[in-house]
């Protein structure tokens, strides 16, 4: 049985064709496991090698002189461009390296440019923001103090602290006050002054008079009827109620 | 070609080694050549296949695969099929140019004869005209089995045998005189 298989195969050309180089993947494919599987098969190929070198050393012509040498510069040639072609690749590749790495660092510098970029925009937002919020606290007060109705106080310390000057406005009809403290008396270290407006018979915080920044500034006061504005001396940092006894200056409206 | 020498030329060639081709050209040009020229008559372009097959082999060499075919053969089918090509190519050119005088360059060619081989040719001629047809077609003209047929005009069944009785008769001619030979000589020795 498998004797008749190795015979039918040898009788194809298929071997035949394999030695020229003729046959398509497929069949080299064949060829190839019968020569692997079958010593005949394999036996018969080679023999087939042998007769197609001594067939092909049967025509055999003296190859022309210098071809050789011709052959052998053009290998060389192929080599050195080869080489050439390589000591390109490398170049270009430093070069590749080279520019990617300065993209990754200019699209870093970029990513933190656009980053501060949008801070300085939101600082400029905020400014804005603050300065108008400025404007209209200064037209406020010049509403204010520009109307006819508008009464103007002066405020004095009394005996704890006669240093004490300060200036109210108060405008009835806007039902708007302010307070611009002009001086401030001697205090301890560890006092403050800190404002205050009864309103409606309860004490409500206007915050501690700093010393430095307040006396170009006026501060808005709640507006009522019959309101009193109290300036008492405090521990530093202002206290949650105000301490009567320690009362320096009373604004009546 | 000794399989020593076969095998150090392998392993250069696999090292790429270009002293592979230098050996491969003292050993195997001649042949190649001879084979070139049968398949494109011309000393030329026998020439350049020549050339064309050894830069080839030399690009090839590291897909030789020793354990699927001798040398020889390796070599042989790039041999034969660039020259088949340049035929091919040079076939569709000539169509628009003069046609070449095939005695001229038939001359030539019988000129470039190596002494050497002339016993081998006339061994060749020992085999009968009908084996060598069908071998030249199939070899050099580079004709399938079913082409020579057609071109020969001989049935399909019959090119096949002859190919095959050919190529053994090749051998009794050739390869096994020569074993007697290395026989003798190694018993004498």
């Amino acid at each position: 049985m498998m004797q008749e298989k190795i015979k039918l195969f040898l009788d194809t050309d298929l071997l035949e064709k394999y030695l020229l180089g003729t046959t398509t993947k497929l069949e080299a494919h064949q060829v190839e496991r019968y020569i692997a599987m079958y010593p005949e098969v394999r036996k018969t190929y080679n023999e087939l090698q042998e007769n197609l070198e001594a067939f092909a050393n049967s025509y055999a012509i003296k190859s022309p002189e210098g071809l050789k040498a011709s052959i052998l510069s053009k290998i060389k040639a192929q080599n050195t461009t080869k080489r050439k072609f390589m000591n390109y690749a490398v170049a270009a590749s430093i070069a590749a390296v080279l520019f990617a790495s300065a993209t990754y660092f200019f699209y870093h510098q970029n990513l933190s440019l656009q980053e501060e970029n949008s801070v300085v925009t939101n600082q400029i937002k905020l400014l804005e923001e603050d300065m108008k919020q400025r404007l209209e606290d200064v037209r406020n007060q010049f509403i204010v103090l520009n109307n006819p109705k508008t009464k103007k106080y002066t405020v004095m310390g009394n005996d704890k602290a006669k240093d004490l000057k300060a200036i109210a406005y108060v405008n009835p009809v806007k039902k708007l006050s302010y307070i611009n403290v002009q001086n401030l008396p001697q205090l301890e270290e560890d006092q403050c002054l800190q404002m205050w407006a009864e309103v409606n018979g309860e004490m409500i915080n206007l915050g501690v008079i700093n010393e430095a920044g307040n006396k170009d500034n006026l501060l808005a006061m709640p507006y009522a009827k019959n309101a009193v504005g109290y300036i008492t001396i405090e521990p530093k940092g202002g206290n949650e109620t105000p301490t009567v006894d320690n009362i320096v200056a009373n604004i009546a409206f | 070609m000794s399989a020593l020498l076969e095998k150090h030329i392998i392993e250069l060639l696999q090292e790429r080694n270009e002293k592979a081709i230098s050996l491969l050209y003292e050993n195997y040009s001649d042949t190649l050549y001879g084979v070139a020229y049968k398949v494109v008559k011309d000393d030329a372009l026998a020439q350049d296949v020549l050339q064309e097959s050894f830069i080839k082999i030399w690009k090839k060499s590291e897909t030789y695969d020793p354990t699927k075919a001798k040398l020889f053969t390796w070599l042989f089918r790039i041999t034969r099929n660039t020259a088949i090509d340049k035929l091919r190519s040079g076939k569709s050119k000539q169509e628009k140019e003069i046609q070449m005088d095939v005695s001229d360059v038939y001359k030539v060619g019988v000129d470039g004869v190596n002494p050497d081989f002339i016993d081998m040719r006339e061994n060749l001629l020992k085999i009968d005209y009908k084996y060598q047809i069908v071998l030249e077609a199939l070899f050099f003209e580079g004709m399938t089995q079913q082409e020579a047929s057609e071109e020969l005009d001989i049935p399909l069944g019959t090119i096949k045998s002859r190919l095959k009785i050919g190529l053994r008769e090749m051998r009794k001619i050739y390869i096994e005189p020569m074993l007697i030979f290395w026989i003798i000589a190694t018993i004498l020795l």
